[in-house]
């Protein structure tokens, strides 16, 4: 089993992947835009339709003026996520001496390392269960859920709760060299065993595996959708010029149009 | 009032109704599997339905952002869940997840019970954006509501106020049914009415080749809102303009974009185009409708068979731009009541006019409040999309619907001495605001702009 998900398992999530976001984004592209569905704000310029995706990706603008109590829970969740999903990468890459480039010394990189995973860990844990006790508390919002949904979000709660787990109890720590090694090995196709044999490590993997494979065909695919919603409506439209053809309006009210020959109109 | 199940729905156009416009009634056997295939059709073809359908989180966010939601608190009436509608049924055709998780993932078969909700719900739905605007993502549900209105619309299920209206386009090329005889009729009846009211001589030109602007009013302002005519007649006599009424189009909505967004829709901008060319004017000018003023300008360019060889341009657009530059004397004291302006939706979150209704209003009125909120986030008035039903269940559900604006209105507090003005320049508006303000008490009277920009004008 352990074999599987460990050195098996991980072709198959990268291929289904891959191919499910391409298969998603084909059906999109294979549609069209028919009609001209501009949306409000109207941008003039293309700084200021940058300006839009950029404070919608940023700072979840809308979310923020429309539903604060949302916002209070998703936007921390997505900054968390987004770091850990870097540090992932980047703290594994540099084995947590990433800071050494920003002039940090070697125990010092690995000490911010540390302490921003374990951050972002528990933050996005935070955020993950107020979203799950919005889903489940708030009426308009357990009222548009399905069965996925909720699953979804435990899921995540679980991979994440696995890996702070694995953070703040030393005695199941991974440490990042051999984690490494590892990614190093399954990179070269030549998959090395799992270090250490951690079971929580392995279910970690194994859970945040299938969270990758289930990606392309849930509702996670937001992440590409938004591009493509906010690429039919956010664009820049130009009115044709106002002005009406031979109108002379100062010679119309010289001439004293509309106003009768009989005099003593009562015109105010 | 036809029931089914506990649903609310408007009147059904009739089998011979839906004849007219062209359609023959898909037979109950036949609806489920006729839906399923448009449904695929439809999802091959619009970008902004497809995503609608693939990339919402369930956020919850439009709920209160919805005013048929906040007016009713039917779940069904959330837009995410009113997409849903249709969504369930998309995953379970359209989708791997949905094919092979079935209730899971939230996908069903569909049935004619689903059919039957769809024509209930997506007649609830004002087509306003609301929810578009505020989607973390930018989903418009009004996408959806469109699709699912056209594939009922296929297979025969119509509100009888829409077929008919549809029926009278195709016969009249208005909405009302005008003929040309009661439109000059109807415009010499208003000359009279200025004459007598401002004093001044307005002639309204009905097909006059070689003008130079054609003046396209909404059919409505002959009956409805006489005011808002007689000011684009003021108006166009005050700046000394060449124009003209086609008698061809009378009419500024298009119901197609409503119900029929191929035949119905494009049948009258053919009209349209048709006309100009006869006529031989150099511009278009729009009158005071919402939605059609979002079909006509944002819809035409994609669906016109013909060259479009005119730029056409909204009266309020025209107004603004003599007021910016100077041109109109308008004294603001004249209307000496607290005025306050209903956003149209169509106008604000479609078509970005949100500054040139205050360009103009502010010019016209010296007593003018804000309402909050307002412009882009505005709330609808409840009657967009023309779901002005009179069933007395449907009607019940149009106050519910303006319920948000009832609220928006008062705090403005221009209703309190019971003189206010409302100005809401949107047909469609004026018709759902006409008994809604009396509904909700907010003693004011409703307006267009353009009225105003007439009761206004100085002439001497
Ligand atoms: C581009 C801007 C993005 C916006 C505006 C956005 C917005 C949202 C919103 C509003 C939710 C709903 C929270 C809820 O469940 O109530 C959500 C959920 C989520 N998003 Fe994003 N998102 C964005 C990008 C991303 C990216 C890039 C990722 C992944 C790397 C991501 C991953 C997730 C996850 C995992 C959830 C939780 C799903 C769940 O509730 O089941 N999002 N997002
Ligand atoms: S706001 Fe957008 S993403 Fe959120 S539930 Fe509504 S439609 Fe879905
Ligand atoms: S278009 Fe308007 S009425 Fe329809 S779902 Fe969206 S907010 Fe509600
Ligand atoms: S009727 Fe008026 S307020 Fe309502 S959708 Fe149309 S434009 Fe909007």
């Amino acid at each position: 089993m352990t074999y599987f998900i460990a050195q098996i398992l991980p072709y198959i999530t990268v291929t289904v992947f891959i191919i499910g976001v391409i298969y998603r984004l084909w059906r999109w592209a294979a549609s069209r835009i028919v009609h001209n569905i501009t949306l409000s704000p109207f941008p003039q310029t293309k700084t200021e339709v940058a300006a839009i995706y950029l404070r919608e990706i940023v700072l979840f603008n809308n979310v923020f003026k429309f539903d604060r109590p949302l916002w209070v829970g998703a936007w921390p969740m997505h900054i968390a996520l987004l770091n850990v999903i870097g540090g992932h990468v980047v703290g594994f890459y540099f084995l947590g001496k990433q800071f050494v480039y920003l002039g940090a010394s070697e125990a010092l990189s690995t000490y911010l390392s540390n302490l921003l995973g374990t951050v972002f860990g528990i933050i996005l844990l935070a955020g993950l269960l107020y979203l799950l006790y919005r889903r489940i508390a708030i009426d308009k919002v357990r009222q548009v859920s399905n069965p996925s949904d909720y699953l979804m979000l435990l899921l995540l709660i679980s991979i994440v709760s696995l890996g702070n787990f694995m953070r703040l109890v030393p005695e199941y720590g991974m440490h990042y060299e051999p984690v490494r090694e590892y990614f190093t090995t399954l990179i070269l196709f030549q998959p090395a065993a799992i270090p250490e044999g951690n079971p929580f490590f392995i279910l970690h993997l194994l859970l945040a595996q299938i969270l990758i494979m289930i990606l392309p065909f849930s509702k996670l695919m937001h992440l590409f959708g938004m591009f493509g919603m906010r690429w039919i409506e956010n664009r820049i439209y130009k009115e044709p010029a106002p002005g009406l053809p031979n109108v002379d309006v100062a010679a119309a009210r010289a001439r004293g149009t509309g106003l009768s020959s009989v005099s003593g109109s009562d015109v105010a | 009032m036809p029931e089914y199940k506990g649903l609310k729905m408007p009147a059904k156009a009739s089998v011979e109704d839906m004849r007219r416009i062209h359609i023959e009634p898909v037979p109950d056997d036949q609806k489920v599997e006729k839906a399923i295939q448009y449904l695929d059709e439809m999802r091959k073809k619009f970008r902004s339905f497809v995503l609608a359908m693939e990339s919402c989180v369930k956020c919850g966010l439009c709920a209160e952002n919805c005013h048929t939601y906040l007016g009713t608190r039917d779940p069904n009436n959330i837009p995410t869940n009113r997409a849903e509608l249709i969504r369930k049924i998309y995953r379970r055709y359209f989708t791997l997840e949905g094919r092979w998780f079935g209730k899971l993932v939230g996908a069903e078969d569909l049935n004619l019970d689903i059919i039957e909700q769809w024509y209930s719900y997506f007649y609830q739905c004002n087509e306003c954006r609301r929810c578009a605007h505020v989607c973390p993502f930018g989903i418009d549900t009004c996408e959806v509501t469109m699709i699912g209105r056209q594939i009922l619309h296929w297979l025969g299920i119509v509100p009888k106020l829409h077929a008919d209206v549809g029926a009278a386009m195709e016969r009249t090329g208005n909405h009302t049914g005008l003929t040309k005889p009661a439109i000059v009729d109807t415009l010499e009846f208003l000359s009279e009415e200025i004459k007598d009211e401002f004093g001044v001589d307005v002639e309204f030109p009905v097909d006059k080749e070689g003008a130079d602007i054609m003046y396209v009013p909404s059919s409505a302002d002959f009956l409805l809102n006489p005011y808002t005519l007689m000011g684009a007649g003021m108006f166009f006599t005050y700046i000394g303009a060449n124009w003209t009424i086609p008698s061809t189009i009378t009419e500024a909505g298009n119901f197609g974009l409503l119900f029929d967004q191929q035949h119905t829709m494009r049948h009258n901008f053919t009209r349209l185009l048709h006309a100009a060319q006869k006529l031989g004017v150099k511009k278009i000018v729009w009158g005071e409708c919402g939605h059609g003023w979002r079909a006509w300008k944002m819809y035409l360019p994609g669906m016109a068979d013909l060259p479009i060889r005119w730029p056409i341009t909204h009266i309020h657009d025209e107004v603004a731009y003599y007021i910016r530059t100077n041109q109109l004397k308008l004294d603001p004291n004249k209307i000496g009541r607290p005025v306050t302006l209903h956003d149209p939706c169509n106008y604000v979150r479609a078509c970005g006019m949100a500054e040139t209704l205050r360009t103009v209003i502010r010019a016209c009125v010296a007593d003018f409040r804000e309402m909050y909120p307002n412009k882009e986030n505005n709330f609808c008035c409840g009657g967009g999309s023309a779901i002005l039903f009179d069933d007395p269940e449907m009607y019940q559900l149009r106050i519910k619907f303006s319920q948000k604006k009832a609220e928006q209105v008062r705090a403005t507090g221009v209703g309190r001495d019971g003189n206010g003005i409302l100005c809401a320049p949107c047909s469609i508006c004026k018709a759902q605001l006409y008994p809604m303000v009396e509904e909700h008490q907010l003693g004011v009277e409703v307006k267009g702009l353009i009225d105003l920009v007439g009761m206004a004008l100085v002439w001497k």
